[in-house]
């Protein structure tokens, strides 16, 4: 049986990396030798050690439901236990996982996936067909579809797909899509055995399951036979921490090695007393929303004169504390077909002002309804918009509603109001967001020219080609679209100077959840 | 040596054989009330908590939020859940008849029978209570007999500015400045947040305890000895005190028999009513490190909107004060000859 406690950092590394840090904080002598320096992240790592991480969030809710993730901390254990088919790399890309690669046919209604050798699940059990049959159907099951299976249920036909050998699945559509593999890399759609049971969960991700206690912790032990090469670590803790003070002071204490959603204004404070930030770029948005079929919405110069008069750069230093990345009224930047070369809209008051006039609407008085329920930066940016809308003569009257309100019977159809969204490539977020019948179509924008372009893309399988009716599709949006993207999320983490392996990844927080990755930089003792 | 602290008690046993009896009698009446009062008064909290909890709004609406809108089968599932097709007031008597059976119904975030859910986080609440608890009451008594014993000289002076101080700093502050000096900036002696335990309760890893108890000690007994001082100086104030005093006794016997018995009455009553304020004071505590207690599911359930939760813990918490309370007012009167008498008379 393998030593448990094998490795914590031994006290003599706490107290320098304490001393080194009262001294810091005391004399105001920031990164003064004695502070343990930003590991070398090139160095070779070491084995060993109980790694803990402190996840945001989490609560009686958590849950280790591989489609049902509902907290923060869901989704970091999600990571360590269950895999996709395929995945996204650092830079937003889909690469292979367990299975080696998915191919479409020529017009897209058919995926042929080939699965790895070799892939263990923690219960010793190999990977096979059957299991990615049996998970697919699970996680598309209409009684009950997971989070990331609502999509792809509207698409795969599971009976007339079918298993050709061990290794070899052959997926019918009903409908040609273009991106399928972008489905199937969702942390969401996990491949389990066919005899999963939540209460001793097994996957094929680098930790086992060890123990689970909801709202206060989940602990893992690591997979030896993981197919990706073991993590360096014996064990990972994921605390769960309701409270951002506790989680930035586990850290600096050296409790946890690594903690996620690092409040933006601690940034630099972490770096004096021994811990790093890693700063990761995302394309999740926290958009203005105009319903394009109300007045004066509906008149897309109203529209586009609004877009003129946000200051985007103000809103991400202020409602982000410059934690942004510009955003020109689109989204799914990491999207290969994002159209980059739209020229960035930038505040326009006196444009905005003549076509206000044409429009009749030179003393436009609307209400924009937000809310804390929205997330960090919503209010924020809010308040700053009925600043900047003065400037343009156009009075805003806020309405900060409750989340119960907000989220209630007038939520997706408020006539101007905020929303947030995570990263998602074009194609799957049009299908939520923007086109009839999306789930959460709040500008409920519906252009058939628009659709239509959308649907060519998803049967073009030259990707070229699909990347240009996509632009199209985009200029569409920019010229006419009811959302007002004024910048993308930069996404905050922070862990111990003590530690190494963790990279900015466009995915998820703190490298992707990427424990396995991690090792401690001084040798176990 | 006979003095007038002792005296009533003593008169009262001497005649007692012929009133044992009746004297039994009256205590069991007189307890019989108070616990009867408490009981009502747990009773109207229920309802008060009942319908505070099911009466803001559609529940349905708050759990699903942004779902609400997408999934009309699972808010249609909710309602049945929460039996929304019958009038409040059957819920109500349902719920209650549940609460005293101990079947406390299901939390709606994530299903597990609230029993299970809460019963370790109480027991690690009480834990952190109650060394408090049994820290605050003689350091604050110490402090006050320090206090009292050089009262007017600079030692008191001293020792009255730092408990102002102490006693005017939120709990939060107290909390912050003891993690900053013991665990992240000055020093790197303490853990910060009550996590260490990997699941195992808290008090497995004592050094994880020692920064929570202390920033509630430092939070309640700053009030405690302030008002047993004061009692105190009212007591050495008093004739039998200066009698004692020109009797030749000295001055330690004074201070420890003659004036300390008399002001531990006042005592017991704001340590209950600070005691009980831990109750709900806790919470904040247990937040800030991350302390596996009532406070952070309290919290959260609120947060999630899961009412069979918030009941529950809500009424664990009123239970606390009404229960600290009804022993505090048994410990008054034990204490207090006067009233001792007065009711077995």
């Amino acid at each position: 049986m393998r030593q448990v406690d094998a490795w914590r950092p031994s006290r003599r590394d706490i107290l320098k990396l304490g001393m080194a840090a009262g001294v810091a904080g005391l004399t105001g002598l920031a990164g003064c030798g004695a502070v343990p320096a930003k590991p070398d992240q090139n160095a070779p790592q070491l084995r060993g050690g109980v790694y803990s991480h402190g996840a945001t969030g989490g609560g009686l809710k958590d849950t280790l439901e591989p489609y049902f993730p509902v907290t923060n901390p869901d989704i970091a254990r999600c990571m360590q236990l269950y895999e996709p088919l395929l995945r996204w790399d650092a830079n937003y890309e889909i690469e292979p996982s367990v299975a080696e690669s998915a191919t479409p046919n020529g017009d897209n209604t058919q995926w042929t996936l080939r699965l790895r050798d070799g892939v263990e699940f923690h219960n010793g059990k190999t990977l096979t067909a059957e299991d990615v049959m049996f998970s697919l159907g699970k996680v598309t099951d209409p009684q009950k579809p997971g989070s990331g299976g609502t999509e792809l249920a509207k698409i795969l036909e599971l009976k007339n797909s079918k298993i050709v050998d061990p290794k070899t699945i052959l997926l019918q559509l009903n409908q040609p899509y273009a991106v399928l593999d972008q489905l199937l890399a969702e942390y969401t759609v996990g491949m389990l055995p066919t005899d999963f049971d939540v209460n001793r969960p097994v996957g094929t991700g680098p930790f086992k399951f060890n123990r689970f206690v909801p709202g206060q912790l989940s602990q893992f032990d690591r997979h030896d036979n993981y197919w990706d090469g073991p993590p360096f670590v014996d064990q990972l803790i994921i605390y769960d921490f309701a409270d951002d003070a506790a989680k930035v002071n586990a850290l600096l204490a050296g409790q946890v090695q690594s903690v996620d959603n690092l409040p933006n204004y601690l940034a630099g404070t972490i770096e004096q007393q021994g811990a790093s930030p890693l700063i990761s770029e995302t394309g999740a948005w926290v958009p203005f929303t105009m319903r394009v079929d109300v007045a004066p919405f509906s008149d897309v110069r109203v529209r586009q004169a609004l877009r003129l008069i946000v200051d985007r750069q103000q809103m991400i230093d202020q409602a982000l504390n410059g934690f942004g990345i510009l955003g020109n009224d689109m989204y799914s930047p990491f999207d290969p077909a994002y159209a980059k070369d739209l020229p960035q809209r930038v505040q326009d008051i006196d444009q905005a002002k003549s076509l206000l006039r044409q429009a009749g609407q030179q003393d436009l008085d609307v209400e924009l309804v937000t809310s804390s329920a929205v997330g960090a930066g919503a209010v924020e940016s809010a308040n700053l918009f009925v600043e900047q809308a003065k400037k343009a003569g156009v009075t805003v009257r806020l309405n900060k509603a409750d989340a119960n309100v907000f989220y209630g019977d007038r939520y997706l159809s408020w006539n101007f109001a905020q929303d947030f969204w995570n990263t998602r490539n074009y194609i799957p977020q049009v299908a939520t967001s923007s086109v009839k019948g999306g789930v959460y179509n709040e500008t409920h924008f519906d252009d058939p020219t628009f659709t239509a372009l959308i649907n060519q893309a998803k049967a073009e399988p030259d990707e070229a080609k699909r990347n240009q009716l996509l632009h199209d599709a985009q200029k569409i949006e920019y010229d006419t679209g009811g959302f007002i993207i004024w910048g993308f999320k930069r996404q905050l983490d922070a862990y111990s100077n003590l530690v190494q392996g963790l990279q900015p990844h466009r995915y998820l927080p703190c490298s992707n959840f990427g424990f396995k990755r991690a090792s401690f930089v001084t040798p176990p003792t | 040596m006979t003095d007038l602290a002792t005296s009533a008690p003593d008169v009262s046993t001497a005649a007692a054989p012929a009133r044992t009896g009746s004297s039994g009698s009256a205590w069991v009446k007189w307890l019989a009330r108070r616990v009867g009062l408490a009981i009502l008064t747990l009773w109207l909290c229920s309802v008060l908590v009942f319908f505070a909890t099911a009466a803001l709004g559609d529940p349905v609406r708050a759990i699903l939020g942004k779902d609400y809108a997408s999934s009309p089968e699972r808010a249609a599932a909710l309602a049945a859940e929460l039996h929304l097709d019958q009038p409040v007031i059957v819920r109500y008597f349902e719920w209650l008849g549940g609460l005293l059976t101990g079947n406390l119904g299901n939390s709606i975030a994530n299903g597990f029978p609230v029993g299970e859910l809460v019963g370790d986080r109480i027991v690690n609440s009480a834990v952190l209570v109650l060394i408090s608890a049994i820290l605050i009451i003689p350091v604050a008594f110490a402090i006050a007999m320090i206090s009292a014993n050089y009262r007017g000289k600079r030692t008191d002076g001293v020792i009255q500015v730092i408990m102002i101080t102490l006693a005017g700093l939120p709990e939060f502050v107290v909390a912050i400045l003891l993690v900053a000096l013991f665990s992240t900036t000055v020093f790197h002696l303490l853990p910060a947040v009550t996590i260490a335990g990997g699941g195992a309760p808290p008090w497995s890893k004592p050094a994880s305890m020692i920064l929570p108890v202390l920033t509630l000690v430092i939070a309640v007994a700053p009030y405690v000895s302030r008002i047993v001082r004061s009692s105190l100086l009212e007591v050495l104030d008093s004739d039998y005190v200066e009698l004692a005093r020109l009797k030749g006794v000295p001055e330690r016997i004074v201070m420890r028999k003659h004036a300390l018995l008399n002001a531990i009455v006042p005592g017991i009553q704001v340590i209950a009513l600070q005691l009980a304020w831990l109750a709900g004071g806790v919470l904040f505590v247990e937040y800030v490190f991350s302390y596996p207690g009532i406070g952070a599911s309290l919290v959260d359930s609120v947060r999630n909107s899961d009412f069979p939760m918030v009941q529950v813990l809500a009424m664990v918490i009123a239970a606390v004060y009404v229960g600290i309370n009804l022993v505090a007012d048994v410990l008054s009167i034990l204490f207090t000859p006067r009233a001792r008498t007065a009711i077995s008379s």
